[in-house]
């Protein structure tokens, strides 16, 4: 019997051809690239989809957004674009966007999906309301915007420019959702620190309090950390060259890797505050900064000979629980700047995907939902109404 | 637990703390800023090891399968790895039905920084990724060296990377240097790659720093192999006579075992016998302390062993000399004082 989740996926693997094999596929191979129709409505409407609540229950996944980017390389071997998936959790269609190679996705939020893409002429940026198949022209700048992202309110983007001809840093800037005023700088470029070295990536994502926008300014391994306050108090810094990637943000909490090249590597929580650290793991995996019933946790892998595992601590380092061990073939679904694909869980649960990303064909292991508290593990297909 | 180690550099000698176990990784991030270990072995990245002269073998990941150039810096680079630990650390070897998966483009398991990232779980498996060839960064666009007939300015050796990438899967964290990065040769695992045609840019052999670690954690492959100019292990020499007494114009047989010494810093290498090495004895009429050297004692039957046999008229007190070598990470040793009775 095809399962729901094969019925949502069927389509995708039908339109997308063998997308497991992005990393080979001969451009052009691939279907035609969606083009959403334009959206109407105003800035209301649209910061109302903007801040669709989270869902409170497994059942609402079905109208959850989700995206996948997947790199897209000529036989050479040479990054020719990307390819952005989208859908609903619920709904069977999966359509997909062929960008140029300097392109990304960041959301969701609520219904909406930010997509970035640089011809090589200019960045454009663009809303796209993934539910009601539309989108809206945000930004056209002639730097390139490399990420963005939307406030908790839903009323600013925020996106980090690079010069178009020197590449260097320009900093950040917001503007509305809608488009219709200009941006204003609301962070400087970050500081040279030969401790870091150039600039790889710049990552920027809200507080989990939804309180300060996080700049994560990445050099080749050590990344530093600047948060915004969107109330307007004065910016705050993490810079330790012995930190890398940051797995999640609460208040004065910054949960980071090491400045490692791989995994597993341990995960430290730095109270800006206090200045004091605390290894929350010491050999992790995939992580992530859940949303729970109880605060925020942190949820990683424990990688071991005997295979890999689940567990969730506190940020406090309180109260950590054992999750069970991974099917074979699932990782932990962890951020978007490891995965490249997300979407919104109701507190408490987790995804379990193929190698950690949403999947966009039918390939086994199917992805699983495990809860945070009493280890309950079902198939996703199952509660997808 | 930790313990105190001497490295040495080239005109400089460090003390520094040293962690022999995972807890490395924990007290480098707990650590204030600078104050991670310093220009000596390579940190650890965890706490697994692989068994001793565990053979690796990878395949291409399917649906990613890196480009032939790439393939080829990966796999020598695997050879180079294999070739150049100086230890019983892990082999690689790519083979069709390898367990470990190696990618080309994007995996879950990297960052959206880095040029490539690995995930080890030793003694089951690894895995490893390197971008694609025009990955766009925020300082610019991903060129691989190996693209090209000609490597232009700023590309990245896949060679030297993949090669970075075996030394964090065998457990190598990446190297400390010195402000002045001075001593980047010593290491291939580094936190920051460099491009053509800056120094060390296609680098393809683990640096002394690197095979140091390696030592410490998987052992020397033989009793008379080198020593990384890298460590600077403290030695022991023992010393006895046979017969402890001899009547005059007897010869008596003298034994000198020399020894790494019992440091559990040193993790594999404490207690390794030391075969192969100069020792020489010394005599002195006993009780004067005037020391003269007899000559370069003769290698044992056992490991770590030196022999000479002398003929003696008179007591005389004997040591043994061990010098330090020039060529490897050992410290100098002299034997306690063994006396020789002529009744």
């Amino acid at each position: 019997m095809e399962s729901r989740w094969l019925r949502w996926v069927g389509p995708g693997v039908i339109a997308l051809g063998a997308v497991g094999s992005f990393a080979t596929a001969t451009l052009g191979a691939g279907p035609r690239s969606w083009a959403p129709r334009p959206c109407s409505g105003g800035a209301a409407e649209r910061t109302a989809a903007a801040t669709l609540p989270v869902p409170t229950a497994l059942p609402d996944l079905g109208l959850q957004a989700w995206f996948r980017v997947d790199p897209v390389i000529d036989g050479a071997g040479t990054l020719q674009g990307q390819r952005v998936s989208l859908g609903l959790d619920g709904v069977r269609a999966v359509r997909t966007m062929d960008l140029p190679p300097e392109s990304f996705a960041s959301g969701p939020f609520g219904r909406l999906v930010l997509i970035g893409s640089d011809d090589g002429v200019a960045s454009r940026l663009q809303a796209v309301d993934v539910a009601a198949g539309c989108a809206w022209p945000v930004a056209e700048e002639s730097a390139v915007v490399r990420r963005a992202t939307i406030d908790p309110a839903g009323e600013l983007v925020y996106e980090a420019r690079v010069d178009r001809a020197s590449r260097v840093d320009l900093g950040v800037w917001s503007r509305p959702l809608d488009g219709l005023a200009p941006a204003r700088s609301v962070l400087p470029p970050i500081d040279l620190d030969d401790r870091f070295g150039r600039t790889f990536a710049t990552e920027l994502s809200s507080s989990t309090d939804g309180q300060e926008l996080a700049v994560e300014s990445c050099g080749e391994v050590a990344c530093r950390t600047r948060l915004v306050s969107f109330d307007g108090r004065p910016p705050r810094q993490l810079a330790e060259p012995d930190l890398g990637l940051v797995a999640g943000v609460d208040g004065d909490r910054i949960v980071a890797y090491g400045a490692c090249r791989g995994l597993p590597c341990p995960l430290v929580v730095t109270d800006l505050a206090s200045g004091l650290r605390q290894v929350l793991a010491p050999e992790a995996g995939l992580a992530d900064v859940v949303a729970t019933s109880d605060g925020p946790r942190l949820v990683h892998e424990t990688l071991g000979a005997d295979g890999i595992g689940l567990r969730a601590v506190g940020l406090d380092g309180g109260s950590p629980i054992d999750l069970g061990p991974l099917p074979a073939g699932l990782r932990l679904m962890a951020a978007p700047d490891r995965g490249g694909s997300t979407t919104r869980l109701p507190h408490d649960w987790v995804l379990l995907a193929p190698d950690g990303r949403l999947p966009v064909d039918a390939t086994s292991p199917r992805p699983q939902l495990r809860h945070l508290t009493d280890r309950t593990t079902v198939q996703l297909d199952e509660v997808i109404p | 637990m930790s313990a105190s180690i001497r490295f040495s550099l080239p005109g400089r000698r460090l003390s520094v703390r040293w962690l022999a176990s995972a807890l490395a990784a924990i007290v480098g991030l707990l650590a204030a800023a600078g104050g991670v270990t310093a220009h000596g072995p390579d940190p650890l990245v965890g706490s697994g090891r692989w068994n001793q002269d565990q053979a690796l073998a990878f395949r291409w990941r399917t649906g990613y399968v890196p480009t032939s150039a790439i393939q080829v810096a990966i796999r020598n680079a695997a050879a180079e790895a294999t070739a150049t630990r100086a230890s019983q650390a892990a082999s690689f070897a790519y083979n069709t039905a390898g367990a470990n998966l190696i990618g080309y483009g994007t995996g879950a398991t990297c960052g959206v920084n880095g040029l490539a990232c690995f995930t080890r779980t030793p003694t089951s498996s690894f895995t490893m990724w390197l971008r694609e060839q025009g990955h766009v960064y925020d300082w610019g666009t991903l060129k691989w060296c190996q693209a090209y007939s000609t490597p232009p300015s700023g590309c990245y050796d896949a060679e030297n990377i993949a090669l970075d990438e075996f030394g964090h899967v065998e457990i190598l964290d990446h190297h400390v240097n010195f402000s002045s990065e001075s001593d980047y040769g010593d290491a291939v695992v580094q936190t920051k790659s460099r491009t053509n045609p800056i120094a060390g840019w296609n680098r393809h052999a683990f640096g002394r720093c690197d095979v140091a670690t390696l030592q410490v954690q998987y052992d020397v492959r033989t009793w008379t192999a080198k020593y990384s100019t890298c460590l600077s292990l403290a030695t022991t020499l023992g010393l006895t006579s046979n017969p402890s007494h001899v009547a005059s114009g007897g010869t008596v047989t003298v034994t000198a075992t020399l020894k790494v010494a019992n440091d559990s810093s040193y993790v594999r290498l404490a207690l390794n016998p030391l075969s192969g090495r100069v020792v020489t004895l010394q005599r002195s009429p006993h009780g004067k302390n005037a020391w003269a050297t007899v000559g370069t004692m003769t290698a044992g039957s056992t490991a770590g062993t030196y022999s000479r046999a002398i003929q003696l008229t008179a007591a005389t007190d004997f040591r043994a000399v061990f010098a330090t070598p020039t060529d490897e990470g050992l410290r100098a040793a002299t034997s306690a004082t063994v006396v020789v009775a002529v009744p």
